[in-house]
């Protein structure tokens, strides 16, 4: 027994090895227009091109996999792949567990929705139903702000937030605004922006292990090189229209 | 699949071909083919169950009382938690285990020293476990929850089977090892088959659960097809359809039932040929 | 040998509160269930065709699918109904929340297994003893008090204990499933979520196992004291039927 589990860490040892070359890309799924899975079945977005651009930039090979948002830090962690591209901000208690690369989206403010018609008094909101993703920036703020006197509701993946806003469940949605803008373009005028802008959070950038500091040089560089010659700035005005932040 | 979209469209009309072609693109072809997972977690669960089932009974029989004990925790402590904790634990477990064999041959102190994060011990040890591998995890850690159910099951058949049978073989001149073998776990497969087929029906509910080891199941496509989108470039846009989703999932494992219902009945049938009719 | 003890002591306290959640989930439902499942059995049992069938069909469903499937699909429902019913009825803050529709789906997942139990139990109630009750001139309802009810929970109760144990079990997949409100976390969710913090799997799974095994057992020996004062007036002579710790698979 002892044997054959050996000789099965050797397996799993060298197979991982073998492709030292080469790097894995943890992304959500879920998160349109940062990363998401089109009508062909397969991983696109904003965070899937930029990822490319990187892998080809630094000569490495790539593979982005899926990975639900909840374990997507600790699956980083355990060595599930290398780098997170998640549209995961840059917060000081994530940079207590992991590094991060310079930011690929600048600093965004979170915003509120909520359905059309609704009316909050932001400077004492009381009694509301309101909507986070779990293990978000928004999650923590809400919970800090608002969970005294209203309901904080964390949720798996972040459309099952909008549907239960949709459906009339929660009242508001916290969620960053580049998530939110489209939901509420193309609505109809069903989900409106409501309330102030919240900054939180500083950028979106990639996560890499601690120790990983060769890999966050490489992809750090890979940024700089992208953002100057405008590779940056093209996939951004291509996934998120004319409102597009730039470099 | 490349038919000519105008063709079809004259065919059946406009709507059934558009919702034909919602219906076969590639997500939703993803997740047709995604009911491998399904299929292989049940299959090679089963098989497994069948095997630590097996086991655990001839331990809970021996007359060995170590042997007796392992076999008893084994049934008892299983069933007395939930599938699903130790659907999640036991992989968790297997893995770090295997990580700490690995620590100890590729660790060094300096790059224990170097690792931040809590485990594995250094970045060397750290395994990586792409979705086939999570996929045999699973079913065996399917195998030895349903295992546990099954071990006593075949534990009330063998004490089913007549003992006149046994002392026959006996009498034979059989050795302990060949009444066991040709006679006693024969015979017993009769008596356990209603029983099996009950923890069967238990095996392929959990089978739903895959998608909590991070394997992009049914379940999960379920949930990714039916979300609501807004927007044009992620594909069409509609609102929240998972309903319709998990109940077509549900309906799906009614089926599934009602046909492993048949086939055991049949299999029951025929494996009581000849056998004295039972009240 | 302390540092340990201490380290497990604390886990057990934190551990604490969110059993309460499950034990509410389990408690809830069971109580609710065990009504309902009565009402379905006797429909199951009854004369009418069709109230028969439907009752049969609703147990086949309910049984032939799994319970975690049910929660996804129920809270699905309930929120695509939630615009047009619950919203305009202002129930839509309680129909909703997970306190609720936790206990509604196990509900409707208890109520046909044990459904299933019981109408097995009321097909087995001796022949010989509904006759002398109706010779002694009973009425229906006498007979259903004296011969029907009695029989029919004695020949029901170790199975509905394994019920039981399995709808406490059950109770796990609530928070795996729908959405968390504010920090109310049961034993399943804490465990992931102090799993994650420090990866120390056996210690936070094994304590979350803990809670479930020996609530089981709780639930065994308190089930096993009603079954024996149930069956108190069997002779001592004859082996009286007991209950032991065995979850079977009955389920």
């Amino acid at each position: 027994m002892k044997k054959l589990l050996l000789a099965a860490t050797a397996l799993a040892l060298l197979s991982s090895a073998a492709n030292a070359q080469s790097i894995r890309v943890g992304t959500e799924g879920a998160y349109a227009p940062w990363n998401f899975i089109n009508e062909a079945g397969e991983l696109d977005g904003y965070e899937i091109d930029l990822a490319n651009a990187i892998c080809e930039h630094a000569g490495i090979e790539c593979e982005v996999v899926q990975n639900d948002w909840e374990s997507i830090i600790p699956n980083l962690l355990s060595g599930n792949y290398d780098v997170i591209m998640a549209g995961m901000s840059i917060t000081d208690e994530r940079l207590e567990t992991i590094n991060f690369t310079q930011d690929y989206y600048p600093p965004d403010p979170s915003l509120f929705v909520a359905t059309a018609g609704a009316e909050f008094d932001f400077d004492n909101l009381e009694g509301a139903r309101i909507a986070v993703q779990g293990n978000t920036i928004q999650a923590a703020y809400a919970e800090e702000n608002f969970a005294d006197a209203n309901e904080i509701l964390s949720f798996a993946t972040p459309d099952q937030t909008i549907a239960d806003l949709a459906a009339g469940n929660v009242d508001l949605i916290l969620a960053d605004g580049s998530f939110l803008q489209p939901v509420v373009d193309n609505s109809g005028g069903a989900i409106v922006f409501v309330g102030p802008e919240v900054m939180i959070g500083g950028g979106v950038g990639g996560g890499v292990r601690k120790e990983d500091t060769e890999l966050l040089a490489t992809l750090n560089e890979s940024l700089d090189a992208l953002k100057a010659d405008g590779t940056v700035n093209q996939l951004l005005a291509e996934w998120y229209g004319d409102d597009a932040p730039a470099y | 699949m490349d038919t000519d979209p105008s063709l079809l469209a004259r065919l059946v009309g406009e709507d059934i071909a558009f919702w034909f072609g919602y219906f076969t693109n590639g997500r939703h072809m993803a997740w047709y083919t995604s009911f491998r997972f399904t299929i292989i977690a049940a299959l090679l669960g089963g098989v497994l169950a069948l095997v630590f089932g097996v086991l655990g009974a001839l331990l809970k029989r021996s007359r060995f009382l170590p042997a007796r004990l392992i076999g008893g925790v084994y049934t008892g402590v299983v069933r007395g938690v939930p599938d699903v904790l130790f659907f999640l634990f036991f992989p968790l477990v297997f893995i770090q285990g295997l990580e700490l064999v690995a620590a100890q041959f590729v660790c060094t102190p300096e790059s224990i020293e170097a690792y931040q994060s809590n485990w594995p011990p250094c970045r060397e040890a750290s395994l990586y476990f792409s979705t086939e591998q999570y996929l045999v995890l699973a079913c065996f850690a399917l195998g030895i929850v349903y295992g546990a159910f099954v071990a006593n099951v075949i534990h009330g058949a063998m004490r089913a089977v007549p003992s006149g049978q046994l002392e026959a073989a006996r009498a034979y001149g059989m050795s302990e090892g060949q009444v066991l073998m040709r006679i006693h776990i024969r015979q017993m497969w009769v008596y356990a088959l209603p029983g099996l087929s009950n923890v069967w029906m238990l095996l392929i509910k959990a089978t739903a659960l895959l998608s909590l080891l991070q394997i992009n199941d049914i379940v999960w496509w379920a949930g990714q097809l039916g979300a609501p989108n807004f927007l044009p470039q992620v594909g069409m846009v509609h609102g929240d359809w998972r309903w319709g989703y998990y109940t077509a999932l549900f309906v799906f494992y009614i089926l599934v039932t009602l046909l492993s219902e048949r086939f055991f009945r049949a299999v029951t049938k025929r494996a009581r040929r000849g056998m004295p009719v039972e009240s | 040998m302390t540092g340990f003890a201490e380290t497990l002591w604390a886990e057990i306290l934190i551990f604490f509160r969110p059993a309460l959640f499950n034990i509410y989930f389990a408690a809830v439902s069971l109580a609710i269930g065990f009504v309902l499942a009565v009402a379905v059995a006797f429909a199951r049992n009854g004369k009418n065709p069709i109230v028969s069938h439907l009752a049969a069909g609703y147990i086949y469903a309910f049984r032939g699918s799994p319970l975690f499937i049910q929660f996804f699909m129920f809270y699905s429902i309930m929120l695509a109904l939630n615009a047009v019913w619950w919203r305009p009825l202002g129930i839509s803050g309680v129909v909703m929340h997970p306190l609720f529709i936790g206990p509604l789906t196990l509900v409707m997942n208890t109520v046909a297994y044990t459904a299933e139990i019981l109408y097995g139990a009321l097909r087995t109630v001796p022949r010989g003893e509904l006759e002398a009750a109706r010779a002694h001139g009973m009425s229906p309802l006498q007979i259903f008090r004296t011969v029907t009810w009695p029989n029919m929970i004695r020949i029901a109760w170790p199975a509905y204990t394994n019920e039981v144990v399995f709808m406490f079990h059950a109770t796990a997949l609530v928070y795996l499933t729908l959405p968390v409100v504010g920090n109310q976390r049961d034993i399943m969710n804490t465990a992931r979520f102090l799993f994650e913090r420090d990866y120390n799997a056996i210690l936070h799974f094994s304590v979350a196992g803990l809670y479930f095994l020996v609530i089981s057992m709780l639930v065994f020996f308190v089930f096993g004291r009603i079954y024996e004062r149930m069956m108190r007036h069997l002779s001592v002579n004859q082996d009286r039927p007991r209950l032991r710790f065995a979850p079977k698979y009955i389920r």
